[in-house]
Parts: structure tokens; C-alpha cells; sequence
């Protein structure tokens, strides 16, 4: 059987990825992308967007995602739902070891983004989607006329905060330091809204529950050092991301003590042909405008590549 | 064989859209239940699944056995439909 090869193979359907495919088949480069969740990535699953130029009014993350992938499509970009488990240099090209078998690239683009981080912290796992959630859009609905605790205090956490008191009575909002770490306008909202009590200080240390539903946190002050418990009815965590690669932890790719990609300026990594983008990548910014950006330049660095193999 | 499919999901859930997507990619139809305009059926998909999240799909099969699937789980929804 002959085998499949694709001039790009990008692995992510996030911003980074569908605006590196945007501009990749202009180019008249056959790219196909692969996406395991949500195409659109974090941005699809955030309320609103906010701060992406362009949009003054600001945007749901489900219609920029969806706007974003049209575009890509528009030009031909092919989105396949399936994962990507492994890639290695085979003779001279990339091999993917992926859901649909072995399919073969020229180029390959990592732009698998980031996922919300986990508490690590007893009951967490045993309510998952029982009181503990990790979308605030997919999950919210189920919480009106509730109680709340939102664990985290940066953008993420004040943003889904702020959408959750379309449902919730009341918002405890738990933040380990001693102020939020969030952009100011959101700050501003968040201290303003009457439903919404911010807990300075404060580390949760178990969910508890009654073997149906969860009942409260259990959690320490950090400057008193005294328990304290929060009832609520659910608990929605938003504590900062780790990067999506654990399908590269043993490949030829080189990532740093925090599992993001490594790359040069211009956004290749280690292994020939192989490139990076967005909030996956070393010293990425975490803002989708950057991802973005950086999804364009890996385009136009890998149709120089492409180029250059073309040469040979 | 599939009989039918029914799908809970919100307007803002986007891991919904992605089983819509998934079902139209392979030819299926559903029917859907959208909790924010029926907020008064949250609990029957709490029943089928026991979780309190969406998507929630039902797949019932021609005899009427059924399957249910929490959250986008290709692992799950592509041998329920097959």
C-alpha cells in the first residue's frame, strides 16, 4: 500500500495552528491538521474574548474558534478528529503514528496548546464532573441558583468566575496568593461583582463530598495557618496550564522541565523539519493574538523549508 | 446498528459541538437537548450519566440496548456508532 504523505501536518486545531493552515494553503501547501479535542482549543471553551484585536466588542470563544477554522477550511486546510501518538524521522520525511494509522509529512507543525492544570488534591478526582469541573461553559449550566468555589486567581479563573454568576447565588473564590494575578479590567470586574467573595491566601487541601455530590473545601489560611471549609455545591478549578506533550515525552523532541517545546526564532525545533507554535512553545505569551501570530510565521518558515527540500 | 441518538447539550459547550460535528462527519442524525433552553431536563441527563456535565450522548441500538457517552470521548462515541 503506498503510503500517505502530506506536505504539513499540523497537530492542534487551535488558533496557532488554524492561522499557520490559513496561511499554508494560500500557499498552495497540502496541509492537513489534527485535532484530539476541541478545535479552537482553550479559546473555543472560554466565554468571551476579550482582548484579540479586531473584535471591540469582544467575541465568544466558540465563534472565534469557529470563524477561525472556516477560514483555514476555506482555502482547503483538511481537519481530521484524531489523535497523533508519535512522530519520527523515517527517510527523510516525518512519520506520525496516528488513530488513522501511519501517515507521513514533509513538515510537521506542534501546536497542541495547553490544558487547564489539576489540584492534585484528594476528592478531586473521585467528583470529577460531580462537583468538580474544569469548563466553566460546558458545566455552568448546572449550577444556577447555586453556590460556587472557583480555585485560582489569574485570568482564567476571574473570567470563568464572572460567566459562572450568570448561574451561581454566590462565588467563593479561593486564590493562593495574596492578590490576583489577572489582567486589571478583569480585576476590576471581579472585585466589583456583589456575588463574587474573594479569599486571599487561602490553599484548598480536599474536596469533600458525600459520596454523591461535593459538600465543601477543606482548606488552610496560609498567614493564620488555621482551617477553614467553603460549602458549596460544586467546585470549578482554573489554577494555570501545562503543556499539551505528553505524546513527545519519549520522541526526539527536545522539551523543557516543564514539557514545553523548545525552539529557535524561528520556530524550529530540534528535529529537521519539525516546527512549533503557540502557547505549547517555550516563552509563549499564553494570549491567543500571539498564538496567532506565531501560527503565521511557522507557515512562512515552513514554506521556506518546504522550498529549500524541494531544491534538493 | 444505531437506532437513534439523543445529545444534552448547552449553547456555550464546546466540546458539544465537537460530538454534533463528529455525528455529522459520519452520517448520523440525533436529536438534541439543549439544557439552556430546557434547563428542566438537567436532571434527566444526570440520571443517565450521573455526572453533572455536558455533552451527555445516548446512543440506542436497534435493540434496543443503550450506551451512554460523558463528555467528547472518540475512544467511546466511535465504537458506540459503529
Amino acid at each position: 500500500m503506498p503510503k500517505e504523505i502530506h506536505d504539513l501536518i499540523a497537530i492542534g486545531a487551535g488558533p496557532a495552528s488554524l492561522s499557520a493552515a490559513v496561511y499554508s494553503t494560500r500557499e498552495d501547501i497540502d496541509t492537513i491538521l489534527y485535532e484530539k479535542g476541541v478545535i479552537g482549543g482553550l479559546a473555543a471553551i472560554t466565554d468571551v474574548i476579550d482582548n484579540y484585536p479586531g473584535f471591540s466588542k469582544g467575541i465568544s470563544g466558540l465563534e472565534l474558534a469557529d470563524d477561525l477554522k472556516n477560514h483555514a477550511e476555506r482555502f482547503g486546510a483538511q481537519i481530521r478528529l484524531g489523535e497523533v501518538m508519535s512522530i519520527v524521522p523515517d527517510e527523510g520525511l516525518l512519520k506520525l503514528n496516528t488513530t488513522d494509522g501511519e501517515i507521513f509529512a514533509r513538515a510537521v507543525l506542534l501546536a497542541t496548546g495547553c490544558d487547564y492544570k489539576k489540584l492534585g488534591i484528594k476528592g478531586e478526582a473521585e467528583y470529577l464532573s460531580r462537583g468538580v469541573h474544569y469548563c466553566a461553559t460546558c458545566d455552568g449550566a448546572f449550577y444556577r441558583d447555586k453556590h460556587i468555589v472557583v480555585v485560582g486567581g489569574g485570568n482564567s479563573a476571574t473570567q470563568e468566575a464572572l460567566f459562572l454568576t450568570k448561574f451561581a447565588t454566590k462565588i467563593d473564590m479561593i486564590v493562593r496568593g495574596d492578590k490576583l494575578r489577572a489582567s486589571e479590567i478583569l480585576i476590576d470586574e471581579v472585585t466589583k461583582n456583589p456575588k463574587i467573595k474573594i479569599h486571599y491566601n487561602v490553599t484548598p487541601n480536599e474536596i469533600v463530598g458525600d459520596g454523591q455530590k461535593v459538600i465543601k473545601v477543606a482548606a488552610t489560611n496560609t498567614v493564620t495557618n488555621k482551617p477553614i471549609d467553603y460549602v458549596t455545591d460544586g467546585v470549578f478549578v482554573f489554577i494555570g496550564l501545562k503543556p499539551n506533550t505528553e505524546f513527545l515525552k519519549d520522541g526526539p523532541v527536545e522539551l523543557n522541565e516543564i514539557g514545553q517545546i523548545i525552539t529557535d526564532d524561528d520556530l524550529k525545533t530540534n528535529v529537521k523539519g519539525v516546527f512549533a507554535a503557540g502557547d505549547v512553545r517555550q516563552h509563549a505569551t499564553m494570549q491567543i493574538a500571539s498564538a496567532v501570530g506565531e501560527g503565521a510565521k511557522a507557515a512562512l518558515e515552513i514554506r521556506e523549508y518546504l522550498n529549500e527540500l524541494a531544491r534538493v | 446498528m444505531v437506532k437513534n441518538i439523543t445529545i444534552f447539550t448547552t449553547n456555550t459547550c464546546a466540546y458539544c459541538k465537537m460530538v454534533k460535528q463528529f455525528l455529522n462527519t459520519k452520517g448520523f442524525s440525533y436529536d438534541e437537548i439543549n439544557l439552556d433552553d430546557q434547563p428542566e431536563k438537567q436532571q434527566e441527563a444526570f440520571a443517565l450519566s450521573g455526572q453533572l456535565t455536558v455533552p451527555i450522548t445516548l446512543v440506542t441500538k436497534a435493540d434496543d440496548t443503550k450506551q451512554v457517552i460523558v463528555g467528547y470521548n472518540l475512544a467511546q462515541l466511535a465504537p458506540a456508532i459503529a
